[in-house]
């Protein structure tokens, strides 16, 4: 029954108390097709893949699988029947191992009935083998990196064999070779018919891997064409609801004298054949300069920023320049008196206060200003939180909602809010705009460049060579903790830096 | 963006913001109404009853606001109870040691009133110093909260009962020395067993707590520590001075407490002081909403806690007749279990999800029946038997219909393959 709709939604809707996430969307998925997903942040996408997947089983409307109503309690139900999900936010035990996780809740057992490592870790194998990844089946998912995590679940997701493979923004943390080898993988489940329901920000994966588009605003649906007959264009149009500008960043900056400076900076890695996490990195920073760092995962981009917070794992070596004077940091609160910020890479988990307001995610760096005699006083605090709020253009319900009633791009432009109120000489920002969509991503470009202009040193690092592309006026290229490339914005061409960015030995 | 529903905003997020405290007031309220119905002494002598409960309750709370402010601060304290028998001892060590002496023996009838005082700061130096070691095996040393505090648990009592000991034999110069102290002196003796002395004490340090915690910057980093305790470090807090004020603000609360506790007897014995008291602080802490996981509470929130504690274990003794504390662990542990089971389903919308699934959940249906039987028997004055069979079959028929509705719901959920 080909052209049949294989899953059929209708009138689906879902509120959060007063929010209201999702609300009369009516969507058939064909049997066999690669359908995306996209919409701005918090236009409800993730929302609606995590219904149809049974991760969220009280929600109005009907859902119905093969003409059948379904109802799922879980993700349990929804896999027996052939659906599976890849999450956006990683949900992986990480004290286990990689095949672990992949075999979790379904391990494979020997003749005594005890678990049967030994072929977990030779199916695991073989898994990342077809995603033709390094990673180790029986190491601690906990000492990957986050976009060997995301493979990690990517692998799990496929190890179900589903019929239907939910993607939520798969590709957010791989770095471009790795998306070339995931979409690889896909082309060949596809062939072999499995249905494929793809959420990214990416609108030239979209237009490359999909059969259809579904647009979402707002938590209402806009509408479902075949991407053929669509543009790009078009579609961020449908996305936004009005037209975004063109962004033009970097034109007519000028640095101005040095900032920061690293010479001879090396991070030691006890214990490991490398020996060196960094090795003799050099390299300048001006004040109004964003200099960015590219780099494949493990390249060693956030352990440099780490160095640099004095939040490494182990006290580098070599000179940290900063204003003219040798720094070293034992603490990040002494490098943040210093006057350097690092907005981290794992929003969730190393930057947000899940359980505060975004009033208090935004001031707590910098409550002594609004406090006396330790104190903190309520209107001064709300005025510097409202104040953020409108410089960084956070849409919110009030600086006293729940930061986590945000979408992603509002919770980072809250992270980085409580920074910029520490009015730091230096901003380092890793991987700023992970999982974030066009809309938010822009904005967020803006603001960047703006401070750049009013004289801050940044440091930026992406995991898109593109983006860096668009927002730095230098490169330097990192490739296995080694500095391996540097580029000013008149030599910026992709394919030169992905080059410095995979050099061997 | 979302859409928001602008008219709902300010009653949804006063609720948000007090909700818990709010429920716990209905409910205390609900519970002194409940027992002002049923019991006789409520209805003649409501002036004592309330006195005793507030003094009561003030003195659980007074270290309950220190175990749930380690709560908050992500890590927990579980050596309230010996702190309290410690620093008992302490206390009326010192108030020994310092008495002059008459015909050789320390007489501890109407002391001085710097020798009150001494021992007083004394005592919480010594608690001072008990948090200090806490903080420094957690932070320095690296163990869990959960170890450092319950080696405290039954390394202190032990030590006390050791201490108290050697003072009672120097100080009365005997062969063999006593294992509790008593003091004579009546102003130590009213300190604890006046009503209003531990109530004032405890509004006192509840503001005091509540302007540190929701005030302060201290309070904010905090709170922001027990949330994400790595994303408050790299926020530039330093995380392991707020624990050291957490585990001491444990510890110190509870010395407080001690004082006031062998102020009421006029006496330390460690062996038995504050025996299990840690654990009625958590559970104040928990009912009044701290989350065990950090980051979530308030002082008011633990206030009540403590408040709807003690009125509930008072209530469940004046209607069955029974010994406060001998029902006090059931009243606490079963408080606990629905404190903490309430703030999940709300939290987590499940009051669908099934309650009873699988093998586990019949034997539960059948472990309920049970309990609610024999809790009913062993509660009930006359007629034990047959009020505990009656209970558990009504147990039995009402969460067997619910086990047998949710797996009808169940199988309907899932089509067939």
């Amino acid at each position: 029954m080909p052209a049949s709709p294989h899953i059929k939604i209708r009138n689906v809707g879902k509120r959060y108390g007063g929010v209201v996430a999702l609300t009369g969307v009516s969507l058939g998925i064909i049997a066999g097709e690669f359908h995306a997903i996209v919409g701005e942040n918090g236009a409800g996408k993730s929302t609606l893949m995590k219904i149809i997947a049974g991760v969220i089983s009280d929600y109005e409307g009907e859902l119905r699988l093969r003409g059948e109503p379904a109802r799922f309690t879980g993700t349990r139900d929804a896999e027996a029947l052939g659906i599976s999900i890849i999450h956006q936010e990683l949900n992986l035990v990480e004290e286990l191992s990689a095949a672990a996780n992949i075999f979790l809740g379904r391990e494979k057992r020997n003749a005594f009935g005890l678990l049967d490592d030994r072929a977990m870790q030779r199916e695991a194998g073989k898994l990342f083998e077809q995603l033709e990844c390094h990673i180790s089946p029986a190491g601690p998912v906990r000492e990957l990196r986050v976009g060997d995590q995301q493979l990690v679940e990517i692998a799990k997701a496929l190890s179900l064999q589903s019929e239907i493979l939910i993607m939520d923004e798969p590709t957010s943390a791989l770095t471009e070779t790795e998306v070339q080898r995931l979409f690889r993988v896909i082309e060949r489940l596809k062939s072999s018919g499995v249905t494929i329901l793809y959420i990214s920000h990416k609108l030239d994966e979209v237009f490359r891997m999909s059969d259809r588009v579904t647009v979402l605003r707002d938590g209402q649906l806009v509408t479902t064409v075949n991407t053929s007959e669509t543009s790009p264009r078009d579609v961020t149009h449908l996305m936004v609801g009005r037209e975004i500008e063109e962004v033009d960043l970097g034109s007519e900056r000028s640095p101005g004298d040095s900032v920061l400076a690293v010479e001879n900076l090396s991070l030691p890695w006890a214990g490991h054949a490398r020996k060196w996490r960094l090795q003799d990195i050099n390299f300048q920073l001006r004040r109004g300069e964003v200099l960015g760092i590219a780099g494949l995962m493990g390249a060693g981009r956030t352990e440099l920023l780490e160095c640099l917070f004095g939040t490494s794992a182990e006290k580098p070596t070599g000179q940290i320049v900063l204003d003219g004077e040798s720094v070293q940091f034992s603490h990040p609160a002494d490098a943040c008196r210093a006057g350097i910020a690092l907005v981290t890479e794992d929003r969730k988990r190393l930057g947000l206060f899940a359980e505060m307001s975004v009033r208090e995610n935004i001031t707590l760096c910098t409550l002594d200003e609004v406090a006396s005699i330790g104190l903190i006083g309520a209107g001064a605090e709300r005025q510097s939180a409202a104040e953020s709020v409108e410089l960084l253009g956070v849409k919110t319900d009030g600086v006293d909602a729940p930061v986590m009633s945000l979408s992603g791009g509002n919770q980072q432009k809250c992270v980085i809010a409580r920074w910029l109120r520490t009015q730091p000489k230096v901003l380092l920002l890793d991987d700023p705009t992970r999982g974030i969509d066009v809309g938010a991503k822009a904005e967020i470009y803006k603001v960047i460049d703006q401070l750049c202009r009013d004289g801050m040193g940044i440091i930026v690092t992406s995991s898109e060579l593109p983006e860096l592309i668009t927002l730095c006026d230098r490169i330097l290229v990192l490739c296995e903790g080694r500095q391996t490339g540097e580029f000013s914005r008149e030599d910026f061409r992709e394919q030169a830096i992905m080059e410095a960015a995979t050099m061997r030995e | 963006m979302p859409l928001l529903n602008r008219e709902t905003r300010p009653a949804g997020h006063f609720l948000r913001s007090f909700g818990n405290e709010i429920g716990l007031l209905v409910a205390v309220l609900v519970v002194i109404g409940i027992t002002t119905y049923f019991s006789d002494s409520y209805r003649m002598k409501p002036s004592q009853n309330a006195k005793e409960i507030l003094r009561q309750t003030a003195l659980l709370g007074i270290f309950a606001l220190g175990a749930g402010t380690v709560i908050i601060s992500g890590g927990i304290d579980l050596s309230s109870g010996s702190v309290i028998a410690f620093s008992a001892t302490i206390c009326t060590s010192i108030i020994l040691l310092l008495s002059p002496l008459v015909d050789n023996s320390p007489d501890t009838y109407d002391l001085s009133l710097w020798i009150l005082l001494a021992a007083f700061a004394g005592t919480l130096l010594a608690a001072f110093l008990v948090g200090s070691f806490h903080a420094w095996l957690i932070t320095s040393i690296g163990l869990p909260p959960f170890v450092a505090t319950l080696a405290s648990l039954v390394g202190l009592r032990s030590l006390a009962r050791l201490l108290i000991e050697d003072v009672t034999r120097f100080v009365y110069d005997k062969q063999t020395g006593s294992s509790q102290i008593y003091i004579g002196d009546d102003f130590y003796h009213q300190l604890g067993s006046v009503w209003w002395i531990p109530v004032v004490t405890f509004l006192l340090l509840s503001f005091f707590l509540w302007l540190l915690l929701s005030k302060s910057v201290y309070g904010r980093h905090l709170y922001a520590m027990g949330g994400n305790e790595e994303a408050a470090r790299l926020s530039g807090i330093r995380t392991e001075r707020l624990k050291w004020m957490a585990y001491c603000i444990g510890s110190v609360t509870a010395a407080i407490a001690g004082i006031l506790y062998s102020s009421e007897i006029s006496m330390a014995e460690p062996a038995n002081n504050g025996m299990g008291y840690e654990l009625s602080a958590i559970a104040a802490a928990v009912v009044g909403g701290c989350g065990l996981s950090g980051g979530i509470g308030s002082i008011g929130g633990i206030m009540l806690g403590a408040v709807f504690l003690r009125v509930v274990i008072d209530a469940v003794a004046k209607i069955f007749k029974q010994k406060p504390d001998i029902l006090e662990g059931l009243v606490v542990g079963g408080l606990v279990v629905l404190a903490v089971a309430f703030n999940e389903l709300r939290g987590t919308g499940g009051l669908r999800k099934q309650f009873f699934p699988g093998a586990l959940g019949i034997l539960n249906v059948l472990i309920l029946t049970v309990l609610a039987g024999a809790i009913t028997a062993v509660t009930s004055t006359t007629d034990k038997l047959r009020n505990g069979i009656i209970a558990a079959v009504v147990t039995l028929l009402l969460l067997g219909a619910a086990a047998i509705r949710e797996r009808i719901n169940a199988s309907r959920a899932t089509i067939p393959r």
